[in-house]
Protein backbone atom coordinates (compact mmCIF):
# COMPACT_ATOMS: atom_id res chain seq x y z
CA UNK A 1 0.00 0.00 0.00
CA UNK A 2 1.11 3.40 -0.90
CA UNK A 3 2.29 5.74 1.79
CA UNK A 4 -0.16 8.30 0.56
CA UNK A 5 -2.86 6.23 1.77
CA UNK A 6 -4.94 5.91 -1.55
CA UNK A 7 -7.16 2.88 -1.46
CA UNK A 8 -8.02 3.32 -4.85
CA UNK A 9 -6.72 1.54 -7.32
CA UNK A 10 -3.84 -0.65 -5.01
CA UNK A 11 -6.05 -2.41 -2.27
CA UNK A 12 -8.60 -3.36 -4.95
CA UNK A 13 -5.99 -4.23 -7.54
CA UNK A 14 -3.35 -5.97 -4.59
CA UNK A 15 -6.58 -8.22 -3.52
CA UNK A 16 -6.91 -9.31 -7.79
CA UNK A 17 -3.31 -9.96 -7.64
CA UNK A 18 -3.64 -12.32 -4.65
CA UNK A 19 -6.74 -13.94 -5.91
CA UNK A 20 -9.30 -12.89 -3.38
CA UNK A 21 -12.45 -11.83 -4.16
CA UNK A 22 -14.00 -9.33 -2.75
CA UNK A 23 -17.43 -7.23 -3.19
CA UNK A 24 -19.05 -3.18 -2.82
CA UNK A 25 -19.40 -4.36 1.51
CA UNK A 26 -15.78 -5.59 1.86
CA UNK A 27 -14.68 -2.22 -0.34
CA UNK A 28 -16.36 -0.31 2.53
CA UNK A 29 -15.34 -1.88 5.68
CA UNK A 30 -11.90 -2.23 3.84
CA UNK A 31 -12.14 1.81 3.31
CA UNK A 32 -12.95 2.72 6.28
CA UNK A 33 -10.69 0.97 7.86
CA UNK A 34 -7.78 2.12 6.06
CA UNK A 35 -8.71 6.07 6.30
CA UNK A 36 -9.24 4.98 10.16
CA UNK A 37 -5.68 3.36 10.57
CA UNK A 38 -3.20 3.78 7.85
CA UNK A 39 -2.45 7.12 8.14
CA UNK A 40 -1.11 5.71 11.98
CA UNK A 41 0.99 2.88 9.61
CA UNK A 42 2.15 4.96 7.13
CA UNK A 43 3.88 7.56 10.50
CA UNK A 44 5.39 4.06 11.60
CA UNK A 45 7.26 3.82 7.92
CA UNK A 46 8.81 6.80 8.57
CA UNK A 47 10.06 6.50 12.24
CA UNK A 48 13.83 6.00 12.32
CA UNK A 49 14.43 3.12 14.79
CA UNK A 50 17.98 2.27 14.20
CA UNK A 51 19.20 2.65 17.34
CA UNK A 52 17.42 0.16 19.02
CA UNK A 53 19.09 -2.97 19.54
CA UNK A 54 17.37 -6.04 18.58
CA UNK A 55 16.21 -8.43 21.29
CA UNK A 56 17.33 -12.11 20.22
CA UNK A 57 15.18 -15.21 21.53
CA UNK A 58 12.88 -12.60 23.34
CA UNK A 59 10.82 -14.84 25.69
CA UNK A 60 7.53 -12.76 26.75
CA UNK A 61 7.34 -14.46 29.95
CA UNK A 62 10.25 -12.76 30.99
CA UNK A 63 11.99 -9.20 31.39
CA UNK A 64 14.28 -8.72 28.66
CA UNK A 65 17.86 -8.98 29.30
CA UNK A 66 19.71 -6.55 29.21
CA UNK A 67 21.84 -4.79 26.25
CA UNK B 1 -28.85 -14.39 50.26
CA UNK B 2 -28.02 -17.46 47.49
CA UNK B 3 -24.44 -18.63 47.50
CA UNK B 4 -24.59 -18.10 43.89
CA UNK B 5 -24.61 -14.22 44.63
CA UNK B 6 -21.49 -14.53 46.70
CA UNK B 7 -18.16 -14.28 45.48
CA UNK B 8 -16.21 -17.30 43.87
CA UNK B 9 -14.05 -17.48 46.80
CA UNK B 10 -16.70 -17.89 49.31
CA UNK B 11 -18.43 -20.79 47.19
CA UNK B 12 -15.12 -22.63 47.32
CA UNK B 13 -14.85 -21.95 50.90
CA UNK B 14 -18.26 -22.65 51.80
CA UNK B 15 -17.99 -26.29 49.81
CA UNK B 16 -15.02 -26.67 51.03
CA UNK B 17 -16.91 -26.08 54.41
CA UNK B 18 -19.74 -28.79 54.05
CA UNK B 19 -21.69 -25.94 54.34
CA UNK B 20 -23.21 -26.19 50.74
CA UNK B 21 -23.81 -29.08 48.83
CA UNK B 22 -22.00 -29.46 45.19
CA UNK B 23 -25.00 -31.05 43.65
CA UNK B 24 -27.51 -28.52 44.83
CA UNK B 25 -24.92 -25.82 43.92
CA UNK B 26 -25.08 -26.93 40.26
CA UNK B 27 -28.60 -27.04 39.61
CA UNK B 28 -29.11 -24.11 41.13
CA UNK B 29 -26.91 -22.68 38.87
CA UNK B 30 -27.86 -24.11 36.02
CA UNK B 31 -31.32 -22.96 36.76
CA UNK B 32 -29.87 -20.05 37.09
CA UNK B 33 -28.45 -19.66 33.77
CA UNK B 34 -31.95 -20.65 32.49
CA UNK B 35 -33.40 -17.97 34.05
CA UNK B 36 -31.27 -14.95 33.13
CA UNK B 37 -29.46 -16.02 30.43
CA UNK B 38 -32.44 -14.72 27.58
CA UNK B 39 -31.30 -11.01 28.78
CA UNK B 40 -27.89 -11.32 28.61
CA UNK B 41 -26.88 -13.99 25.90
CA UNK B 42 -23.51 -15.20 27.94
CA UNK B 43 -24.04 -18.72 27.66
CA UNK B 44 -24.10 -20.51 24.50
CA UNK B 45 -24.14 -24.07 25.74
CA UNK B 46 -24.79 -25.81 28.90
CA UNK B 47 -24.59 -30.16 29.30
CA UNK B 48 -25.66 -31.09 32.72
CA UNK B 49 -24.84 -34.52 32.22
CA UNK B 50 -21.19 -33.43 31.89
CA UNK B 51 -21.52 -31.40 34.66
CA UNK B 52 -22.94 -33.79 37.25
CA UNK B 53 -20.06 -36.38 35.49
CA UNK B 54 -17.17 -33.27 36.56
CA UNK B 55 -18.94 -33.47 39.69
CA UNK B 56 -18.59 -36.20 40.96
CA UNK B 57 -15.25 -37.10 39.85
CA UNK B 58 -13.98 -33.83 41.03
CA UNK B 59 -10.91 -34.32 42.79
CA UNK B 60 -9.98 -32.43 46.56
CA UNK B 61 -8.87 -29.29 44.68
CA UNK B 62 -9.07 -25.66 46.09
CA UNK B 63 -12.23 -25.71 43.85
CA UNK B 64 -14.09 -28.60 44.56
CA UNK B 65 -17.47 -28.86 43.08
CA UNK B 66 -17.47 -24.87 42.04
CA UNK B 67 -19.18 -24.18 38.85
CA UNK B 68 -18.03 -21.87 36.31
CA UNK B 69 -18.01 -21.31 32.50
CA UNK B 70 -15.57 -20.81 29.74
CA UNK B 71 -14.81 -18.61 26.93
CA UNK B 72 -16.11 -20.42 23.49
CA UNK B 73 -12.09 -20.24 22.78
CA UNK B 74 -11.00 -23.79 23.86
CA UNK B 75 -12.04 -27.09 23.12
CA UNK B 76 -13.81 -29.36 25.68
CA UNK B 77 -13.98 -33.61 25.54
CA UNK B 78 -17.40 -33.22 24.48
CA UNK B 79 -17.33 -30.13 22.53
CA UNK B 80 -14.81 -28.28 19.98
CA UNK B 81 -14.88 -24.66 20.58
CA UNK B 82 -16.24 -22.38 17.82
CA UNK B 83 -14.35 -18.77 18.38
CA UNK B 84 -17.68 -17.40 18.38
CA UNK B 85 -18.21 -17.47 14.47
CA UNK B 86 -19.51 -19.53 11.77
CA UNK B 87 -15.82 -20.85 10.60
CA UNK B 88 -12.23 -21.04 11.81
CA UNK B 89 -10.10 -21.39 9.25
CA UNK B 90 -8.08 -24.02 10.74
CA UNK B 91 -9.58 -27.58 11.92
CA UNK B 92 -11.59 -27.87 15.59
CA UNK B 93 -12.16 -30.99 17.02
CA UNK B 94 -13.39 -31.76 20.95
CA UNK B 95 -10.24 -32.69 23.33
CA UNK B 96 -9.22 -31.87 26.08
CA UNK B 97 -7.42 -28.22 26.63
CA UNK B 98 -4.64 -26.96 28.73
CA UNK B 99 -7.53 -25.07 30.66
CA UNK B 100 -10.32 -27.28 30.60
CA UNK B 101 -7.68 -29.66 32.51
CA UNK B 102 -6.82 -26.89 35.06
CA UNK B 103 -10.11 -26.52 36.15
CA UNK B 104 -10.85 -30.34 36.41
CA UNK B 105 -7.55 -30.56 38.63
CA UNK B 106 -8.40 -28.12 40.93
CA UNK B 107 -12.01 -29.96 41.37
CA UNK B 108 -14.09 -27.23 39.24
CA UNK B 109 -17.22 -28.02 37.60
CA UNK B 110 -17.79 -26.44 33.99
CA UNK B 111 -21.57 -25.61 33.57
CA UNK B 112 -21.75 -23.90 30.38
CA UNK B 113 -19.63 -21.99 27.27
CA UNK B 114 -19.40 -18.81 27.13
CA UNK B 115 -20.02 -16.51 24.35
CA UNK B 116 -17.02 -14.68 22.35
CA UNK B 117 -16.83 -12.07 20.17
CA UNK B 118 -16.56 -13.38 16.78
CA UNK B 119 -12.77 -14.71 16.37
CA UNK B 120 -12.21 -12.70 19.12
CA UNK B 121 -11.66 -9.53 16.62
CA UNK B 122 -13.14 -6.68 19.04
CA UNK B 123 -13.18 -5.05 22.03
CA UNK B 124 -17.32 -4.57 21.88
CA UNK B 125 -19.02 -8.06 22.07
CA UNK B 126 -21.65 -7.03 20.30
CA UNK B 127 -21.10 -9.59 16.88
CA UNK B 128 -21.21 -13.50 16.98
CA UNK B 129 -22.50 -16.18 15.84
CA UNK B 130 -24.53 -17.06 18.55
CA UNK B 131 -25.67 -12.98 18.70
CA UNK B 132 -24.25 -10.39 21.04
CA UNK B 133 -23.84 -10.28 24.30
CA UNK B 134 -25.54 -7.91 26.41
CA UNK B 135 -24.12 -5.99 29.53
CA UNK B 136 -25.70 -6.73 32.49
CA UNK B 137 -25.59 -3.23 33.62
CA UNK B 138 -27.66 -1.76 30.70
CA UNK B 139 -28.74 -4.71 28.43
CA UNK B 140 -28.47 -2.15 25.42
CA UNK B 141 -24.78 -1.70 25.85
CA UNK B 142 -22.06 -3.56 25.17
CA UNK B 143 -20.26 -6.06 27.66
CA UNK B 144 -16.61 -5.80 26.11
CA UNK B 145 -14.88 -7.72 24.46
CA UNK B 146 -13.65 -10.30 23.04
CA UNK B 147 -14.57 -12.33 26.03
CA UNK B 148 -18.21 -10.89 26.21
CA UNK B 149 -19.57 -13.92 27.79
CA UNK B 150 -17.47 -14.84 30.53
CA UNK B 151 -17.73 -11.16 31.87
CA UNK B 152 -21.79 -11.49 31.59
CA UNK B 153 -22.16 -14.46 32.80
CA UNK B 154 -20.27 -13.49 36.27
CA UNK B 155 -21.69 -9.63 36.15
CA UNK B 156 -25.35 -11.84 35.91
CA UNK B 157 -23.89 -13.70 38.68
CA UNK B 158 -24.91 -16.76 37.06
CA UNK B 159 -21.51 -17.94 37.95
CA UNK B 160 -18.96 -16.56 40.22
CA UNK B 161 -16.48 -17.05 37.74
CA UNK B 162 -15.43 -17.57 34.42
CA UNK B 163 -12.25 -18.14 31.99
CA UNK B 164 -11.50 -15.78 29.54
CA UNK B 165 -8.35 -15.23 27.04
CA UNK B 166 -6.94 -11.58 27.20
CA UNK B 167 -5.22 -11.09 23.35
CA UNK B 168 -5.28 -7.64 23.26
CA UNK B 169 -7.18 -6.50 26.47
CA UNK B 170 -10.15 -9.05 25.96
CA UNK B 171 -10.56 -9.71 29.40
CA UNK B 172 -9.85 -6.43 30.86
CA UNK B 173 -12.13 -4.80 28.45
CA UNK B 174 -14.96 -6.78 29.68
CA UNK B 175 -13.97 -6.57 32.99
CA UNK B 176 -14.12 -2.91 33.00
CA UNK B 177 -17.15 -3.28 31.14
CA UNK B 178 -19.30 -5.44 33.73
CA UNK B 179 -17.76 -4.44 36.79
CA UNK B 180 -15.70 -7.18 37.34
CA UNK B 181 -12.29 -8.09 38.14
CA UNK B 182 -10.30 -9.25 35.25
CA UNK B 183 -6.48 -10.68 35.04
CA UNK B 184 -4.13 -11.02 32.41
CA UNK B 185 -1.87 -13.32 33.25
CA UNK B 186 1.81 -12.95 32.20
CA UNK B 187 2.59 -14.47 29.12
CA UNK B 188 3.09 -18.48 29.23
CA UNK B 189 1.82 -18.91 32.79
CA UNK B 190 -1.81 -19.46 32.38
CA UNK B 191 -2.85 -22.99 31.03
CA UNK B 192 -3.37 -22.29 27.02
CA UNK B 193 -2.91 -26.06 25.40
CA UNK B 194 -5.55 -27.11 22.65
CA UNK B 195 -5.91 -23.30 21.54
CA UNK B 196 -6.27 -23.09 17.78
CA UNK B 197 -4.01 -20.08 17.72
CA UNK B 198 -1.05 -22.06 18.62
CA UNK B 199 1.93 -20.00 18.02
CA UNK B 200 0.85 -16.93 19.94
CA UNK B 201 3.06 -14.83 21.37
CA UNK B 202 0.02 -12.55 22.63
CA UNK B 203 -3.40 -14.80 24.19
CA UNK B 204 -3.20 -15.95 27.38
CA UNK B 205 -6.21 -17.44 29.87
CA UNK B 206 -7.30 -15.83 32.25
CA UNK B 207 -9.84 -15.27 35.03
CA UNK B 208 -12.73 -13.15 35.25
CA UNK B 209 -14.52 -12.73 39.28
CA UNK B 210 -16.44 -10.41 40.73
CA UNK B 211 -12.96 -9.37 42.86
CA UNK B 212 -9.74 -10.90 43.01
CA UNK B 213 -9.78 -13.32 45.67
CA UNK B 214 -11.91 -15.14 42.89
CA UNK B 215 -9.51 -13.75 40.55
CA UNK B 216 -6.40 -15.28 42.55
CA UNK B 217 -8.20 -18.94 43.18
CA UNK B 218 -9.44 -19.12 39.49
CA UNK B 219 -5.92 -17.96 38.93
CA UNK B 220 -4.14 -20.77 40.79
CA UNK B 221 -5.73 -23.28 38.87
CA UNK B 222 -4.98 -21.79 35.09
CA UNK B 223 -1.59 -21.27 36.53
CA UNK B 224 -1.43 -24.66 38.05
CA UNK B 225 0.78 -22.94 41.13
CA UNK B 226 -1.00 -20.58 44.21
CA UNK B 227 -0.55 -17.29 43.91
CA UNK B 228 0.57 -16.12 46.81
CA UNK B 229 -1.20 -13.24 49.27
CA UNK B 230 0.62 -10.27 50.28
CA UNK B 231 0.48 -7.13 51.51
CA UNK B 232 1.39 -4.76 48.49
CA UNK B 233 2.91 -2.55 51.45
CA UNK B 234 4.52 0.48 50.12
CA UNK B 235 3.50 -0.26 46.92
CA UNK B 236 5.18 1.95 44.25
CA UNK B 237 2.45 3.30 41.90
CA UNK B 238 3.86 4.92 38.25
CA UNK B 239 1.17 6.94 36.81
CA UNK B 240 1.74 8.76 33.27
CA UNK B 241 0.81 11.47 31.31
CA UNK B 242 -1.16 11.66 27.87
CA UNK B 243 -4.08 10.26 25.83
CA UNK B 244 -3.99 6.82 27.74
CA UNK B 245 -4.53 8.91 30.81
CA UNK B 246 -6.00 11.79 29.96
CA UNK B 247 -8.29 11.49 26.78
CA UNK B 248 -10.80 9.80 29.01
CA UNK B 249 -14.51 10.57 30.28
CA UNK B 250 -14.44 12.90 32.62
CA UNK B 251 -15.69 10.74 35.07
CA UNK B 252 -13.81 7.75 34.25
CA UNK B 253 -10.78 10.00 34.79
CA UNK B 254 -11.30 10.91 38.36
CA UNK B 255 -12.77 7.86 39.33
CA UNK B 256 -9.43 6.14 38.43
CA UNK B 257 -7.28 8.90 39.94
CA UNK B 258 -9.57 8.90 43.35
CA UNK B 259 -8.75 4.89 43.05
CA UNK B 260 -5.65 5.36 42.74
CA UNK B 261 -4.85 7.94 45.72
CA UNK B 262 -6.75 4.98 47.80
CA UNK B 263 -4.67 2.69 46.89
CA UNK B 264 -1.68 5.00 47.40
CA UNK B 265 -3.18 5.59 50.79
CA UNK B 266 -4.00 1.76 52.08
CA UNK B 267 -0.24 0.73 50.98
CA UNK B 268 1.35 3.28 52.31
CA UNK B 269 3.03 3.79 49.31
CA UNK B 270 3.69 6.53 46.29
CA UNK B 271 2.50 7.51 43.07
CA UNK B 272 4.72 9.01 40.62
CA UNK B 273 5.12 10.08 37.31
CA UNK B 274 6.88 7.97 35.08
CA UNK B 275 8.32 8.23 31.49
CA UNK B 276 8.06 5.34 28.83
CA UNK B 277 9.30 6.23 25.73
CA UNK B 278 7.15 4.89 22.47
CA UNK B 279 3.87 3.98 24.49
CA UNK B 280 1.83 5.97 22.32
CA UNK B 281 2.95 3.19 19.48
CA UNK B 282 2.09 0.11 21.62
CA UNK B 283 -1.96 0.15 20.90
CA UNK B 284 -0.66 0.49 17.27
CA UNK B 285 2.11 -2.32 17.24
CA UNK B 286 -0.28 -5.02 19.37
CA UNK B 287 -3.03 -4.28 16.72
CA UNK B 288 -0.67 -5.58 13.70
CA UNK B 289 1.02 -8.34 15.77
CA UNK B 290 -2.49 -9.77 17.46
CA UNK B 291 -3.95 -9.76 14.06
CA UNK B 292 -1.55 -10.67 11.83
CA UNK B 293 -0.41 -14.16 14.47
CA UNK B 294 -3.58 -16.16 12.63
CA UNK B 295 -2.55 -15.43 8.47
CA UNK B 296 -0.73 -18.20 8.60
CA UNK B 297 -3.04 -20.72 8.57
CA UNK B 298 -5.22 -18.46 5.32
CA UNK B 299 -5.20 -18.61 2.23
CA UNK B 300 -6.88 -16.93 -0.60
CA UNK B 301 -8.55 -19.73 -1.91
CA UNK B 302 -9.90 -20.29 2.10
CA UNK B 303 -10.96 -16.40 2.09
CA UNK B 304 -12.73 -17.40 -1.01
CA UNK B 305 -14.67 -20.32 0.39
CA UNK B 306 -15.42 -18.56 3.45
CA UNK B 307 -18.84 -19.13 5.42
CA UNK B 308 -21.36 -16.78 4.56
CA UNK B 309 -22.33 -16.73 7.71
CA UNK B 310 -19.21 -15.00 9.05
CA UNK B 311 -19.83 -10.94 9.74
CA UNK B 312 -19.32 -8.73 7.21
CA UNK B 313 -16.47 -6.56 9.07
CA UNK B 314 -14.59 -9.93 10.14
CA UNK B 315 -14.88 -10.80 6.14
CA UNK B 316 -13.33 -7.69 4.80
CA UNK B 317 -10.77 -7.10 7.26
CA UNK B 318 -9.20 -10.49 7.11
CA UNK B 319 -8.88 -9.90 3.62
CA UNK B 320 -7.29 -6.55 3.87
CA UNK B 321 -4.37 -7.77 6.56
CA UNK B 322 -3.59 -10.06 3.72
CA UNK B 323 -2.08 -6.67 2.02
CA UNK B 324 -0.19 -5.57 4.76
CA UNK B 325 3.10 -4.75 3.69
CA UNK B 326 5.69 -6.98 5.72
CA UNK B 327 8.36 -3.82 6.45
CA UNK B 328 4.52 -2.45 8.63
CA UNK B 329 5.16 -5.55 10.89
CA UNK B 330 8.80 -5.94 11.26
CA UNK B 331 8.35 -2.26 12.63
CA UNK B 332 5.81 -3.06 15.10
CA UNK B 333 8.57 -6.28 16.12
CA UNK B 334 10.73 -2.97 17.00
CA UNK B 335 8.19 -1.46 19.02
CA UNK B 336 7.86 -4.67 20.93
CA UNK B 337 11.51 -5.05 21.95
CA UNK B 338 11.53 -1.23 22.20
CA UNK B 339 8.68 -1.05 24.67
CA UNK B 340 10.03 -4.44 26.65
CA UNK B 341 13.28 -2.26 26.83
CA UNK B 342 11.50 1.19 28.40
CA UNK B 343 8.83 -0.92 30.78
CA UNK B 344 11.93 -3.30 32.04
CA UNK B 345 13.55 0.40 32.90
CA UNK B 346 10.22 1.91 34.54
CA UNK B 347 9.79 -1.29 36.73
CA UNK B 348 12.95 -0.48 38.18
CA UNK B 349 11.59 2.26 39.55
CA UNK B 350 7.91 1.44 40.43
CA UNK B 351 5.99 -1.68 41.01
CA UNK B 352 2.50 -1.04 39.14
CA UNK B 353 1.34 1.22 36.65
CA UNK B 354 -2.03 2.79 36.59
CA UNK B 355 -4.39 4.12 33.83
CA UNK B 356 -7.80 3.31 32.58
CA UNK B 357 -8.44 0.03 31.73
CA UNK B 358 -11.54 1.93 29.02
CA UNK B 359 -11.45 5.62 28.49
CA UNK B 360 -15.31 5.34 28.61
CA UNK B 361 -17.87 3.18 30.19
CA UNK B 362 -19.65 1.03 27.62
CA UNK B 363 -20.81 1.86 24.76
CA UNK B 364 -23.98 1.10 22.99
CA UNK B 365 -24.47 -2.28 21.25
CA UNK B 366 -25.54 -0.73 17.60
CA UNK B 367 -23.02 1.87 17.41
CA UNK B 368 -20.29 1.54 19.42
CA UNK B 369 -18.66 4.98 19.70
CA UNK B 370 -17.41 6.87 22.60
CA UNK B 371 -17.43 10.60 23.54
CA UNK B 372 -13.56 11.79 24.74
CA UNK B 373 -12.12 15.01 24.68
CA UNK B 374 -10.45 14.22 21.64
CA UNK B 375 -13.54 13.51 20.35
CA UNK B 376 -16.27 10.88 18.70
CA UNK B 377 -14.42 7.57 18.28
CA UNK B 378 -15.20 4.18 18.05
CA UNK B 379 -14.09 1.73 20.71
CA UNK B 380 -11.55 -0.25 19.35
CA UNK B 381 -9.67 2.33 18.11
CA UNK B 382 -8.98 3.76 21.41
CA UNK B 383 -9.45 0.94 23.50
CA UNK B 384 -6.18 -0.85 22.34
CA UNK B 385 -4.18 2.12 23.18
CA UNK B 386 -4.20 1.53 26.46
CA UNK B 387 -5.00 -2.33 26.90
CA UNK B 388 -2.22 -3.81 24.36
CA UNK B 389 1.04 -3.05 25.90
CA UNK B 390 0.54 -5.92 28.14
CA UNK B 391 0.04 -8.52 25.33
CA UNK B 392 2.67 -6.69 23.29
CA UNK B 393 5.65 -7.33 26.00
CA UNK B 394 4.13 -10.09 28.00
CA UNK B 395 3.66 -8.32 31.33
CA UNK B 396 0.43 -8.65 33.87
CA UNK B 397 -2.81 -6.54 34.22
CA UNK B 398 -5.47 -6.68 36.14
CA UNK B 399 -8.47 -4.65 35.90
CA UNK B 400 -10.20 -3.43 39.09
CA UNK B 401 -14.10 -1.90 39.30
CA UNK B 402 -13.56 1.51 40.73
CA UNK B 403 -16.70 3.85 40.50
CA UNK B 404 -19.41 4.27 37.87
CA UNK B 405 -20.55 6.43 35.42
CA UNK B 406 -23.72 6.62 34.64
CA UNK B 407 -24.96 3.32 36.17
CA UNK B 408 -22.41 1.75 34.05
CA UNK B 409 -19.42 0.34 35.50
CA UNK B 410 -15.67 2.27 35.56
CA UNK B 411 -11.89 0.17 35.61
CA UNK B 412 -8.64 0.74 36.35
CA UNK B 413 -6.28 -1.28 35.18
CA UNK B 414 -2.67 -1.77 37.28
CA UNK B 415 0.49 -3.35 35.18
CA UNK B 416 3.37 -4.44 36.57
CA UNK B 417 6.68 -6.43 35.72
CA UNK B 418 6.79 -9.96 34.57
CA UNK B 419 5.67 -12.41 37.04
CA UNK B 420 4.07 -10.15 39.23
CA UNK B 421 0.62 -11.39 39.13
CA UNK B 422 0.46 -11.99 42.60
CA UNK B 423 1.50 -8.22 43.44
CA UNK B 424 -1.46 -6.98 41.16
CA UNK B 425 -4.08 -9.25 43.33
CA UNK B 426 -2.64 -7.58 46.15
CA UNK B 427 -3.03 -4.21 45.13
CA UNK B 428 -6.72 -4.98 44.24
CA UNK B 429 -7.82 -6.29 47.14
CA UNK B 430 -6.19 -3.21 48.32
CA UNK B 431 -8.28 -1.23 46.20
CA UNK B 432 -11.33 -3.17 47.32
CA UNK B 433 -10.10 -2.74 51.36
CA UNK B 434 -10.20 0.80 50.60
CA UNK B 435 -13.43 1.49 49.24
CA UNK B 436 -15.16 -1.29 51.37
CA UNK B 437 -16.03 -3.50 48.36
CA UNK B 438 -18.98 -0.77 47.53
CA UNK B 439 -17.72 -1.76 43.62
CA UNK B 440 -16.55 -5.11 43.63
CA UNK B 441 -20.14 -6.20 45.69
CA UNK B 442 -22.51 -3.65 43.46
CA UNK B 443 -25.15 -6.45 41.94
CA UNK B 444 -25.78 -5.64 38.36
CA UNK B 445 -29.75 -4.99 36.98
CA UNK B 446 -29.93 -8.51 35.59
CA UNK B 447 -28.46 -9.92 38.92
CA UNK B 448 -30.81 -8.37 40.88
CA UNK B 449 -29.40 -4.84 42.30
CA UNK B 450 -30.46 -1.57 42.34
CA UNK B 451 -28.31 -0.27 40.11
CA UNK B 452 -24.77 1.98 40.63
CA UNK B 453 -24.32 2.43 44.34
CA UNK B 454 -23.26 5.79 45.56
Amino acid sequence: MPASGDFEPFVPAGLASLGIEFDEVDLAVMQATHELYWPAVAGLLELDFSAVEPELAADFSRAPEPN
Amino acid sequence: MSLLDRPLAEQAAALAAGEADGLELLDETLARIEERNEAVNAVVATFPEHSREMLDAAPEGPMRGVPVVIKDEWPLPWRAERFGAAELFTATAPGESGPYRALRDAGAVIVGVANMHEWGSSSTGNASVYGPAHNPWNLERCPGGSSSGPAAAVGSRMVGGAVGADGIGSIRYPAAYCGLTGLKPTFGRSAMQGHHMRGTTMIVSGPLCADAAGCRLLGSALYGEQLPRGEASGLRIGIVRGPIAEDCAPLVASACEDAIEALRDETGGTVQEVEIPGLELSGLAAVLIGTSEGLGDISPSKLNSMSKEIGPINRALVKYRMLMPGSVLARAEVIRTMMRRSLATAFADVDVIAWPSVPAVAPPLEEPLVELPSGTVTVDAVNPRGGGLANLIGIPAVSVPVGFDGGLPIGLQLQGAWGSDALLLDAAEAIERATERRFVDALSPVAGGAGAPT
